[in-house]
């Protein structure tokens, strides 16, 4: 291959790599809701 | 003021000091079944390529919960993630896609997400729920209110068959805050 075919080939590579890191972290950051059956530290009512 | 918001919604809102630093934004709410009230939340990092963080904000420590951001008095109030929830409960305590029975032993649906109030309340007023045909009305999403203690595991939710009937189509208009009162 010629230089410019390797070097698209990393370029295509890094792109594909970011890209699954960030989808990956996004999904990672992604949350939702969870119960529990008990009370833990926290208690009830917020901070005034 | 209070006002009732999805958790889905509060996925992602930042946390803010009240000296105005954006600290982490919001992963997961985390509420206490027996007291039908939000215990505290789990944090990712703020940036693009950060990821959950291992300190969690327990409910002691909001300031306000609102419809931009979760306000806190200071930085100090974070906690270790343990003491908002362990690794097995996040595990299994997942709320979306239980199924919703009511006390009648009817399904009634499955629960899309909760309904918590903002402000410095912190309670869960419902749940929004894909319903089945036992509520006349198949694949159709619904508010169900709650009523304080909640019947509940990450597999499934019990409500009293009453509350069934004062399900409504829009958050808006849903009267949930009564949900307890009843």
């Amino acid at each position: 291959m010629i230089w410019w075919m390797w070097l698209t080939a990393v370029l295509v590579a890094l792109l594909l790599l970011a890209g699954a890191i960030l989808g990956t972290q996004a999904r990672r950051r992604g949350g939702g809701a969870i119960v529990v059956r008990r009370g833990r530290r926290g208690g009830r009512g917020g901070m005034r | 003021m209070s006002t009732l918001m999805l958790v889905a919604d509060l996925t992602k809102r930042p946390v803010v000091t009240l000296g105005g630093e954006a600290v982490a934004q919001i992963k997961d709410t985390v509420f206490d079944a027996a007291g039908g009230q939000i215990t505290g939340f789990t944090l990712a990092g703020r940036g693009l390529l950060s990821g959950p963080l291992k300190q969690s904000l327990p409910w002691s420590g909001v300031h306000a919960l609102g419809p931009d951001a979760v306000m806190i008095p200071a930085v100090e109030v974070l906690q270790a993630r343990d003491a908002v929830v362990d690794k097995g409960e996040a595990g299994s305590g997942q709320v979306r896609g239980a199924r919703v029975l009511s006390d009648a032993g009817l399904e009634l649906g499955t629960v899309l997400d909760a309904v918590v109030e903002g402000g410095t309340s912190g309670r869960v007023a419902g749940f929004h729920v894909a319903t089945t045909e036992a509520m006349g009305r198949h694949e159709r999403r619904a508010f169900l209110p709650a009523h304080g203690r909640l019947a509940m595991t990450g597999d499934t939710l019990v409500i009293p068959a009453r509350l069934a009937e004062r399900a409504v189509d829009d958050l808006a208009a849903a009267d949930l805050r009564k949900g307890t009162e009843r």
